[in-house]
C-alpha cells in the first residue's frame, strides 16, 4: 500500500489527467514486481548508508579507544576488546571505525574529482560539437581503452605513496563513461526548446550550461557519482593490499594488506581480516545502492507511463 | 618517486661509497636526464626491446615472455566460465524476474560485484586451502601434468570466474528485461515457441550484444583483478612479476608488463569489434 501510494505521488500529473486509480494499479504491477528487488534493497542500502556515515563523523563516539593505543598484541576477541588486537597491539575495532572515514573519503573526494572533468568535457564536447567534439572525445576513448587499475598500480608504483595521490590519480583516471552519458544526454538537451529559446535571448553559452542544461543532467550525474565513489573504495583498498597506499593513515585496506602480511592469515585470526574485508564490502554495497536508487524508472516502467498516457 | 632503484639494487644494509652508486646509476642510465632516458627508451622499443630488469637479471621481454602464458590460460579459462555463467544465470534471472531464484541470484550477484577481488580470493583460500585442505595453496611450480595444474587453477580460477560472471550477469539481466518486452519475443510466442526457445533462440542473441563489448572493456579489469588473485594464490604469473617488480623498484618489468596488459586489452576491443560482426548481422551489411 505504501509503495502503491509513493508511486501515484510520482505519477500525480498522470492521475490529474482524469484516470481513476484502478486503472492505475492494474497496469502497475509489472512495474511493482521489477521495482521490488532495488526499491527494498534501496531501504536497506540507506540504512548501511548512514550507519557508515556516522561511524566517518564521529568515530570517538563508537570506537572504545583510540586507534594508536596500544595493548597486548596478538589478542583474541573479548569482552575488552570485542575484536581483539593486532600483531603491535591495537584495539581492532577501533582501527575499523577510524578506517571508516579514510575509506570514505577516498571515495568520494576522487568521484567529485572524475565527476567535475566529466561533466566539463561531456558538456563541452556536447555543446559545441564540431572539432572540439572530435578533440574531447577522441581524447576519452583513449582514456577508456586504457586498462584502469594496472595503471594505477604503475603510476602508484613511481609516486610518493600519499592519500591525496591516490585520489587524484583515481580520480584523474575515472571520468570516461561519465564523460560520454553526459555528451550524448547534452546532444539532445541542446536542440530542446528551452535552451533554443535561451539562445534567441542571446544568453551566453557559459550561462546556458549552467542553468539550463546541467539541472537536466543531475539524474544521469548522480547514480553515476555514487557509483565512481564505489569503485574509488574497492581500487584504493586494492592499492593499499599491494602495499601502494598511505601508511601512515590506515584504511580498512591497509588493515588487510597488514592482516595478510604480518601474520594475521597464517594464525587464522579471522576477527583481524575478516571485519575490513567484509566492512569494505558492505559499504561499496551501500554506496552501490544508493546510486540505483537515484537512476530514473527504467525502460520498462518508463513504457508502462506512457501507455497510461 | 619513493625509493631509489640502486639503493634496492645494493640492501640497506651494505655500505658503498658515493662513487660506486654513481657508476651504477651511469651503468642504468638513471643519471641522464628524463627526455633522454624516455628517448632511449622509445629508440629500443622500436627494436622490440623492452630493456634489461634490474633484479632479475635477464631481458625483460624474456620474463615477459615466460608468465605471460600461465596468465592467459587464468584469465582465459575464467573468462570463458564466467561469461558462460553470467549469460546463462543472468537470462534467467531476467526472464523470470519475479522468481525467488532470480531475486537470489541478484543479491548475491551484486553482493559480489563489491566485494574486493583479493578478499573473496583470500576467503576462498582461507576456507578451501587452509581449513579444508581440499587444494594446495602454493602455485605450479612441481610437476606440470594435466591434474596438477587443475587442481592448482581450481580455486583462482573459480573466484575470478565468480567475478567475471557478476558483471555479466548484471548487464544480462537488464538487457533481458528490456528485450523481452519487444514485438519480435511477442510475435516467437505467437509462433508457438516454448519459453525456453524464445529466451535462448532470439532474446538472449540480442541481449548479449553489451556483454561482448563489456568483456573486451573488461579485459584491462580482469587482467588486474587476476594480478590480485594471483599474488593471493602465489601464482606464478604476470601479477607476482608485477608485485615484485614493485616491491624491488624494477622500473623496466613494471613499464614493459602495462604495455603489454595495454597492448593485450587494445587486441582485445579490435577482436570485439569482429565478434560484434558475427553476431549480429546489421553490423554487417552496409549501411
Amino acid at each position: 500500500m505504501q509503495k502503491e501510494s509513493r508511486a501515484y505521488k510520482e505519477l500525480g500529473v498522470q492521475r490529474n489527467l482524469g484516470l481513476t486509480k484502478e486503472s492505475y494499479t492494474l497496469k502497475e504491477s509489472g512495474l511493482q514486481k521489477f521495482g521490488k528487488i532495488f526499491k527494498t534493497f534501496n531501504r536497506g542500502g540507506l540504512l548501511l548508508f548512514f550507519f557508515f556515515f556516522f561511524l566517518a563523523l564521529f568515530p570517538s563516539l563508537f570506537a572504545p579507544y583510540s586507534p594508536s593505543e596500544r595493548f597486548i598484541p596478538y589478542e583474541a576477541p573479548s569482552e575488552a576488546h570485542l575484536l581483539g588486537t593486532n600483531d603491535i597491539g591495537n584495539d581492532i575495532l577501533s582501527e575499523l571505525v577510524y578506517g571508516t572515514r579514510i575509506s570514505l573519503m577516498v571515495g568520494f573526494a576522487s568521484a567529485c574529482i572524475s565527476t567535475v572533468i566529466g561533466l566539463s568535457i561531456g558538456l563541452l564536447a556536447g555543446y559545441f560539437r564540431g572539432w572540439t567534439a572530435e578533440v574531447l572525445m577522441g581524447f576519452t576513448d583513449v582514456v577508456l581503452l586504457l586498462p584502469k587499475l594496472p595503471l594505477i598500480i604503475i603510476l602508484g608504483a613511481f609516486l610518493r605513496p600519499s592519500i591525496w595521490i591516490l585520489i587524484l590519480v583515481l580520480g584523474l583516471l575515472s571520468w570516461e563513461s561519465l564523460a560520454r552519458i553526459v555528451r550524448a544526454k547534452t546532444l539532445q538537451l541542446r536542440e530542446s526548446g528551452y535552451v533554443k529559446s535561451a539562445q534567441c535571448i542571446g544568453f551566453s553559452s557559459f550561462h546556458i550550461m549552467c542553468t539550463d542544461i546541467i539541472p537536466n543532467l543531475v539524474h544521469v550525474i548522480l547514480p553515476k557519482f555514487m557509483l565512481a565513489t564505489a569503485s574509488a573504495m574497492i581500487s584504493e583498498a586494492s592499492l593499499s593490499f599491494l602495499g601502494l597506499g598511505d601508511p601512515s593513515l590506515k584504511s580498512w585496506g591497509i588493515m588487510l594488506s597488514f592482516a595478510f602480511s604480518r601474520g594475521g592469515f597464517i594464525r587464522d585470526m579471522w576477527w583481524w581480516y575478516l571485519p575490513p574485508g567484509l566492512c569494505i564490502t558492505f559499504c561499496v554495497l551501500a554506496v552501490a545502492l544508493l546510486g540505483f536508487g537515484f537512476e530514473p524508472k527504467t525502460g520498462v516502467a518508463k513504457k508502462e507511463v506512457v501507455k497510461l498516457q | 618517486m619513493p625509493g631509489d632503484p640502486v639503493k634496492n639494487l645494493i640492501g640497506e644494509d651494505v655500505y658503498v661509497s658515493d662513487l660506486v652508486i654513481e657508476e651504477l646509476r651511469a651503468e642504468l642510465g638513471l643519471n641522464r636526464p628524463l627526455l633522454e632516458q624516455f628517448l632511449a627508451y622509445i629508440q629500443a622499443l622500436l627494436r622490440f626491446d623492452l630493456g634489461y630488469s634490474y633484479h632479475l637479471h635477464s631481458p625483460v621481454a624474456e620474463v615477459l615472455q615466460e608468465r605471460i602464458g600461465w596468465t592467459l590460460l587464468f584469465v582465459g579459462v575464467s573468462v570463458g566460465l564466467g561469461a558462460g555463467l553470467g549469460v546463462f544465470l543472468g537470462a534467467y534471472a531476467g526472464w523470470k524476474p519475479e522468481t525467488k531464484l532470480s531475486r537470489g541470484l541478484s543479491c548475491g550477484f551484486i553482493l559480489l560485484s563489491c566485494t574486493p577481488p583479493y578478499f573473496l580470493a583470500l576467503l576462498f583460500l582461507g576456507i578451501f586451502a587452509f581449513k579444508l585442505g581440499l587444494f594446495p595453496f602454493k602455485g605450479f611450480y612441481d610437476t606440470l601434468t594435466l591434474g596438477s595444474i587443475a587442481s592448482h587453477l581450481f580455486l583462482p580460477v573459480s573466484v575470478l570466474a565468480l567475478f567475471s560472471a557478476s558483471r555479466n550477469f548484471l548487464i544480462l539481466r537488464g538487457s533481458v528485461i528490456q528485450e523481452k518486452e519487444e514485438l519480435y519475443a511477442l510475435y516467437a510466442r505467437a509462433k508457438g515457441l516454448y519459453e525456453r526457445e524464445i529466451l535462448f533462440r532470439h532474446v538472449v542473441k540480442n541481449a548479449s550484444l553489451p556483454i561482448i563489448t563489456l568483456l573486451a572493456l573488461d579485459f584491462g579489469f580482469l587482467f588486474s583483478g587476476a594480478l590480485f588473485i594471483e599474488i593471493v594464490f602465489s601464482l606464478n604469473g604476470m601479477g607476482t612479476l608485477i608485485y615484485d617488480a614493485i616491491i624491488g623498484k624494477d622500473y623496466p618489468v613494471l613499464q614493459g608488463a602495462f604495455l603489454l596488459i595495454a597492448l593485450a586489452v587494445l587486441i582485445a576491443n579490435i577482436l570485439a569489434d569482429f565478434l560484434y560482426a558475427v553476431v549480429d548481422p546489421r553490423v554487417r551489411r552496409p549501411a
